[in-house]
């Protein structure tokens, strides 16, 4: 059994393509004051703050110093993790069952309308070989396209299909962003931008940010009048070779790692979740992680996952929390029934070198 | 390989198995950064008669990648680090990045988690053109960027404001240049070592008053590497583990107004900052009277005036009076009553990235009797601090020969 960590609080900042109208601190504090007043705890209260977010992407060294204070992290114990927000729920999670904390705020953000993300991504690539070639995100998705195309056999009609399906899921949580919903025909016109993504095929980049609160069972047992939101029933992360050579992109070994590790921390198989939302920056993510997974359907991110709010670095957290609403029957619109076990996934880095899962039992009150 | 988190909902006792550190110098030409951060890895495991495979989980130690030009650059070393396919995760808090990463991975094992896990790092900041420009964009870029605020001189006002409110002179913040120069005569990896004199200190050149070269660390790279593992890992790799007794961490505001006025929480000038974080790390530890009970202090100082305030705040003395006892010899590594950096600490070496772990490192190396001619006899305790941002994030890590397990209040 894993030891006994909450959700008591969860929220969204409401997304946008570009969110002009705030700062970069602005989306923080609203974000992470939303989530405290959802858990109905203070400021004053947390022992600990976790972050996860990426100086690149916020286009200043060590943004943690601006942003720390804006998630709640004055005179607490606050740490960062540069990789995604839900492998920042992976370390926040860490610090709870280890017994020195009792109840902590995680943070995440991205406001990619702020950067240029293809530059930030090429700048991953490493000096030698790889960045000469002219690597960024959308050539590193394509590679992963490619790869899992073959090896699972998606044609070019599941993408544009599911891109479609996605589209139309989103439109329908009033947490995503009110993107246009392409027909079928229009995605497999839209243009090429790197073989075999089209432009459709891509979640548009947005502006976002996610904050969960989380206690120690130690913690809801002295404050026995906040009821939690869900049981974090297992976590687990994995990372793959830096390598993009075929067999690493088609293997898609941590994807495989995070999902059985964290199954088998809850004590269940993935029969059992009602809902999977998966990060699926393009649609042949989607068609890749569904046969994985082995989650497709309805049960496969009624959210709109990525095609809803897509805030690079953060995505993954705003899965957990699309999660955890509707483990707490307040998902709205995209409400799923009777969901009591949910996963929320997570991948970063080139071609999703590093995949999160993190498991999340509701009590069945949705 | 046991990765499947045991759950037990006791917290683990952990304990540091072994560690590694390369030589600190301005530049490896030799090895690219990936190479750097694989010499630490590979020399960690050799430390503990350990192969990858007893690795479970890793944490990288990386700073601002500004400095090096490459994004994310620890996700370029997985493979070298022998990570790929295992969790593996990068911790970055500024100058405290080091110390944050031992804490993280201190929560991997103590949670039941992992059983062992690996911190590692590299820094080349040597190949920096300039660092103190890339530290300028820190600071906001409305009010305080443009003054022009750096490490450097930021450091300097406060050294100023601290030198003025308690008399501390120049001179005795060359002392501990001095003593900390000759400490790193004892330590192989030191970037900067030598007998030098008060005299010196004083003739080099002034870079922010009152910051002289001399009180300034170096820009070291390099690379460092600590494995920690469970009471299990430790019955089988380690018969004198250091157990991590103790963690405390704290950040402040980002606004250095804020902690200037008279209603500060924390006073910048002091750090007061330290203050917080030691209180709740000498608390897990069950540690009332430092003094006393420290034997080794590893501090986190890129600038002569910052081991005097953390000696300070830590509770080793009283407010201010930190110079006057390096006068009497007190912080002495030969004849002293609490050895402060017998490894030259950071105003010696400081490859920023893994400054941290370099000091979790060598007073770890203490207490398990593996510091080599730095050793000290007698070592029960030492403790370890990073500090980050402009004085915004502290922290600090007990290690002792026995294992501690303070019960919460």
């Amino acid at each position: 059994m894993i030891p006994d960590v909450y959700v008591l609080g969860a929220a969204l900042h409401p997304a946008n393509v570009r969110l002009d109208e705030c700062r970069l601190e602005e989306l923080v504090y609203r974000t992470a004051r939303a989530a405290l007043d959802d858990a109905g705890v203070t400021r004053r209260q947390l022992d600990n703050v976790t972050l996860g977010a990426s100086d690149e992407v916020d286009g200043r060294p060590i943004s943690s110093m601006l942003l720390a204070s804006p998630a709640g992290a004055y005179r607490a114990d606050e740490t960062r993790v540069s990789d995604s927000g839900a492998t920042a729920l992976c370390l926040a999670v860490a610090r709870i069952a280890s017994g020195d904390f009792n109840l902590g705020l995680v943070a995440s953000w991205g406001k990619s309308s702020k950067t240029d993300p293809e530059k930030v991504m090429a700048a991953r690539a490493e000096p030698f070989f790889t960045r000469p070639l002219g690597m960024n995100m959308r050539v590193a998705d394509a590679l992963f396209a490619q790869a899992v195309a073959h090896q699972h056999g998606v044609p070019e009609e599941e993408a544009a299909t599911r891109a479609v399906g996605a589209y139309e899921r989103a439109a329908r949580n009033p947490r995503g962003v009110a993107h246009p919903i392409p027909s079928v025909d229009e995605v497999g016109a839209s243009p090429v931008e790197a073989m075999p993504l089209r432009a459709g095929h891509r979640a548009p980049l947005t502006d976002g940010a996610a904050c969960l609160v989380v206690a120690s069972g130690r913690w809801l047992r002295r404050h026995p009048g906040n009821r939690p939101l869900a049981r974090v029933a297992g976590v687990a992360w994995a990372s793959d070779s830096y390598r993009l050579d075929g067999e690493r992109l088609r293997s898609m070994g941590s994807a495989r790692t995070a999902w059985s590790r964290a199954l088998a921390q809850a004590g269940m198989t993935g029969d059992a979740l009602d809902i999977v939302e998966v990060e699926s920056p393009t649609s042949y993510h989607e068609a890749a992680y569904a046969r994985v997974f082995e989650s497709d359907g309805a049960r496969l991110s009624p959210s709109g996952g990525t095609f809803a709010q897509n805030p690079l670095v953060c995505a993954g957290l705003v899965n957990a929390v699309e999660a955890v609403l509707q483990l707490s029957g307040r998902a709205g619109p995209v409400q799923q029934p009777g969901v009591r076990r949910a996963a929320a996934h997570s991948c970063h880095g080139y071609a999703q070198q590093g995949n999160v899962v993190v498991v999340l039992e509701g009590d069945g009150s949705a | 390989m046991s990765w499947c988190w045991k759950g037990t909902g006791v917290p683990e006792a952990v304990g540091v198995i072994a560690a590694f550190q390369t030589d600190y110098r301005s530049q490896h030409p030799d090895v690219t950064f990936v190479e750097q951060a694989q010499e630490a890895a590979a020399g960690a495991m050799a430390a503990a008669g350990m192969r990858p495979d007893d690795i479970e989980a890793v944490v990288f130690s990386l700073a601002p990648t500004f400095f090096m030009g490459v994004a994310d650059a620890d996700r370029w070393a997985i493979d070298h680090v022998f990570a790929a396919g295992k969790p593996f995760f990068r911790i970055h808090t500024g100058g405290a990045t080091g110390g944050s990463a031992v804490h993280a991975g201190y929560a991997l094992v103590r949670s039941g988690m992992y059983r062992t896990v690996m911190i590692v790092g590299a820094e080349r900041i040597g190949e920096t053109p300039d660092a103190q420009h890339v530290l300028n964009l820190i600071f906001d870029p409305f009010y305080e960027r443009d003054m022009p605020l750096s490490t450097n001189t930021s450091v300097a006002l406060m050294a100023t404001r601290y030198m003025q409110r308690h008399g501390v002179t120049q001179e005795d913040l060359a002392r501990v240049v001095v003593r900390q120069r000759r400490n790193a005569l004892r330590n192989p990896h030191a970037h900067l070592k030598g007998e030098i004199t008060v005299a010196d200190v004083m003739a080099s050149p002034m870079i922010a008053y009152p910051m002289k070269l001399y009180d300034i660390c170096p820009r070291s790279s390099g690379s460092a590497a600590m494995i920690l593992g469970n009471a299990d890992v430790i019955d089988g790799f380690q018969t004198r583990p250091a157990f991590i007794n103790g963690i405390g961490s704290v950040t402040d505001t980002y606004w250095i107004g804020d902690r200037l006025v008279p209603s500060a929480d924390a006073e910048i000038a002091e750090l007061g900052l330290a203050a917080v974080s030691a209180a709740e790390c000498f608390r897990r530890a069950g540690i009332t009277d430092p003094f006393a009970e420290v034997q080794v202090a590893e501090l986190y100082d890129p600038y002569s005036v910052v081991g005097y305030l953390q000696l300070e705040q830590l509770g080793f003395c009283a407010t201010g009076k930190a110079a006057r006892l390096e006068d009497d010899g007190v912080w002495d590594v030969d004849g002293g009553a609490v050895a402060v950096n017998p490894s030259g600490g950071t105003l010696c070496s400081n490859p920023i990235a893994i400054s941290g772990l370099a000091r979790c490192i060598d007073a770890a190396n203490q207490v398990m009797g593996t510091a080599g001619a730095m050793q000290l006899p007698g070592v029960h305790t030492a403790v370890a601090t990073a500090v980050g941002g402009i004085a915004q994030f502290h922290n600090m890590t007990v290690f002792g020969d026995d294992h501690v397990e303070f019960e919460e209040s």
